[in-house]
């Protein structure tokens, strides 16, 4: 697979991600240089493609992902992996709001910390944060892990269906409806064998895993007579 | 006069009795005489029998009453409050039996950026209604019916169901801040995304699927626990204000590599600001769902108390369009309790391009039909008062996701109701439009109608029937 280099300067969006769709369907990896942190970089793209992304990008990078392997050299902002299905995304640095937001599946590895809101409404898969969550992360996530080893800031988990919240650090406050349980043996083997693929491993980690209280999952039971009172 | 006061009086005779004191001799059981006669009729305008009813359910229950269906605001203007003036002596009219008028409709072809603006036969589709809210019976009749006579449906926010995609040649897919099921192929597979920041029923609140309609199925597709009581998001979770909007326009678009078009759904609040913000953030089409529009389910105040008529949304909008020049540009979609084609050209005429029908389409399909009365009383209702929509219980099967009532939407049948209700409906709009000298619905204009009242003058800056001004606009 050879490597073809995309340049962003101030070209359009469209024109560029144009270019890396093309040399993507030639089987080509590609890198994408003078990034100036421009927003909608490599949109939807497929299974198998390789991207990579010199400096700092801006909203969406990876948005709607459908398989693409995504490394970031330095920072994303807003929204990377914003309703990614499969594959795989990396940033070096930090990420902006939202991250991962309503993701359904593939990773997301953040050397750095995330900003608010990481893993917003996520629907499943994982996202990794080598630093500190912020706030109101994994707010009403329904499925997928966060894992997160630097800590988290306010509002923790709030309003979670079924998603996880793994922490290991402080956690600043928790959000409604949340509460942390003890994870399994199995459980946390799963989360550190993930993590020792990402050359994380650790024996040493006190980990909180946060999930749902359920207590804000029904009005009344589920049940007809409930609904017929009104 | 001190120690008079610590003396008990005593009257001259013996104490009366109870009855006595009552006068309960010859008064009517149950009512003490004395009282005045409002003690059986009730006369208060505050404490009404439905306020005292609403304090007794909500000292019961403990929370706000949830229910479906649309507004039972009793002051909500109607489409009622207007009247077209068809041509006499100043314009010409057509031969509303005989000459043609053009109905082609064409959405989201102004911005110059789409490749594939959507071309309805009709100027009327079907709503946004979720698979979830509806049975995916319902929801294909619906496509079916739709496309019969080229029109379109919409998803809503449950995600795309295969069936009601390939019964509907056009289908919007919609991205609701909760997300559910969003999935690249199916963006790609749609014929327009609609970015939902709010609806006519609910404006400033997600939506809401009680756990009775959050089967197996549904779940799965919304990733959600089954049977919990869904209350949906209301700011999208990847981006906030208008601006960041914009870029997520932007994404969407390199997403369907600028196929189709990108709508946007509001709640009709203040349309003047919001339609003029849209227009900005760049959407190609814009939908004001007015107070009067429906739901699966909602707190019931929501439904009653917030938003602002349809009527007076669409003046506003479509005045915000022209004010910043966008007219031409960006398509305007009106929306909520629109019940016939009378209805929709008035919304045509008020400025509207398309407008979109759902509570209306669903009776077509077959709710609140006279059909499984025990069913109707088994929920405390009857054919013609149903709005038990929340229930998950619908006698018709239209609002259920429970197998044995969901059989009961006959798709055939139900799909050619659909098909001749939007006939009928765009029969009615070309009969008025002929009347009024038009050869194009979309010629219907302002100065086709005359307001009934002050209050729909005053709404809709439409003249005031007799003499022909404009009450404070």
């Amino acid at each position: 697979m050879s490597a073809v280099i995309v340049t962003v300067g101030d070209r359009p969006i469209r024109e560029v991600n144009k270019e890396i769709r093309a040399a993507l369907a030639e089987g080509n990896a590609v890198t994408v240089q003078d990034t100036r942190s421009r927003h909608n970089l490599g949109i939807g793209l497929p299974e198998g493609a390789r991207l990579r992304f010199e400096g700092s990008v801006g909203y969406y990078c990876g948005g709607l992902n459908d398989g693409a392997h995504i490394e970031v050299e330095r920072n994303v902002g807003w929204s990377a992996g914003e309703a990614m299905a499969k594959g795989e995304i990396l940033i070096n640095g930090y990420a902006g709001m939202s991250v991962g937001a309503s993701m359904r599946g593939g990773l997301i590895h953040i050397r750095g910390d995330a900003g608010p809101r990481c893993g917003v409404a996520m629907k499943g898969g994982d996202i990794i944060v080598e630093g500190k969550i912020g706030y109101l992360s994994g707010f009403m996530a329904h499925a997928g892990r966060i894992i997160a080893l630097g800590g988290a800031a306010g509002a923790c988990a709030d309003s979670l269906w079924g998603g996880e919240v793994w922490v290991a650090g402080p956690i600043e406050s928790l959000g409604v409806d949340t509460k942390v349980v003890e994870p399994s043996a199995a459980e946390v083997t799963s989360v550190e064998a993930l993590l020792a693929d990402r050359g994380l491993g650790s024996n040493a980690r006190e980990w909180q895993k946060i999930v749902s209280a359920e207590r804000l999952w029904h009005f009344e039971s589920r049940d007809a007579g409930a609904w017929l009172m009104i | 006069m001190a120690d008079d006061l610590k003396t008990p009086y005593e009257y001259p005779f013996e104490l009366p009795s109870e009855e006595a004191v009552a006068m309960t001799d010859g008064g009517i059981d149950g009512r003490p005489a004395g009282v005045p006669s409002s003690y059986e009729q009730g006369k208060s305008v505050r404490w009404t029998p439905e306020s005292i009813s609403e304090v007794h359910a909500l000292s019961r229950l403990g929370r706000y009453q949830i229910r479906g269906f649309t507004t039972f605001n009793h002051r909500m203007p109607t489409f009622d409050d207007l009247t077209f003036v068809p041509a006499t002596m100043t314009r010409l009219p057509l031969e509303g039996y005989r000459e043609s008028c053009d109905t082609k409709t064409v959405l989201g072809g102004g911005t110059g950026l789409v490749e594939k603006p959507l071309e309805l036969d009709i100027p009327i589709y079907i709503a946004s209604m979720s698979f979830g809210a509806l049975s995916a019976n319902a929801k294909a009749s619906l496509g079916y019916g739709a496309s019969k006579v080229g029109s379109m449906t919409c998803t809503g926010e449950g995600g795309m169901l295969e069936d009601e995609r390939s019964a509907s040649q056009k289908l919007v897919y919609q991205m609701t801040p909760s997300r559910y099921m969003l999935d690249l192929e199916h963006l790609r597979m749609a014929d327009a995304i609609e970015l939902v920041v709010g609806q006519g029923a609910k404006p400033g609140t997600g939506g809401l699927l009680l756990g009775m309609k959050v089967s197996e199925r549904v779940a799965r597709m919304r990733s959600l626990p089954e049977g919990v009581d869904q209350r949906s998001t209301v700011r999208h979770p990847d981006f906030l204000g208008a601006d960041d909007m914009q870029v997520k326009i932007e994404e969407l678009r390199e997403a369907t590599d600028y196929q189709v078009p990108i709508f946007l759904k509001m709640g009709a609040t203040r349309p003047r600001y919001d339609v003029a913000i849209a227009a900005k953030a760049g959407v190609d089409v814009i939908v004001v769902d007015g107070a009067e529009g429906g739901t699966g389910a909602s707190p019931e105040l929501l439904i009653d108390h917030t938003g602002i008529p349809t009527i007076s949304a669409i003046r506003a909008a479509r005045e915000a369009l022209d004010d910043c020049g966008m007219t031409g540009k960006v398509s305007l979609v009106a929306a909520g309790g629109i019940r016939s084609g009378t209805d929709a050209a008035k919304c045509l005429a008020l400025g509207a391009d398309a407008v979109m029908i759902g509570t209306g389409a669903l009776m077509a399909l077959g709710c609140n039909s006279p059909r499984y009365f025990d069913d109707y009383a088994a929920l405390g209702t009857a054919p013609g008062k149903c709005h038990h929509c929340h229930t998950g219980l619908c006698p018709v099967g239209i609002t259920t996701q429970e197998p044995e009532l969901e059989v009961r939407v006959d798709v055939p049948a139900a799909s050619e109701r659909v098909a001749r209700y939007l006939t009928a409906m765009t029969m009615e709009i070309t009969l008025l439009a002929k009347a009024c000298g038009k050869s194009s619905v979309h010629n219907l204009e302002v100065e086709d109608l005359r307001a009934l009242s002050l209050e729909a003058s005053a709404f809709t800056g439409v003249k005031m029937a007799g003499i022909d001004k404009t009450y404070s606009w």
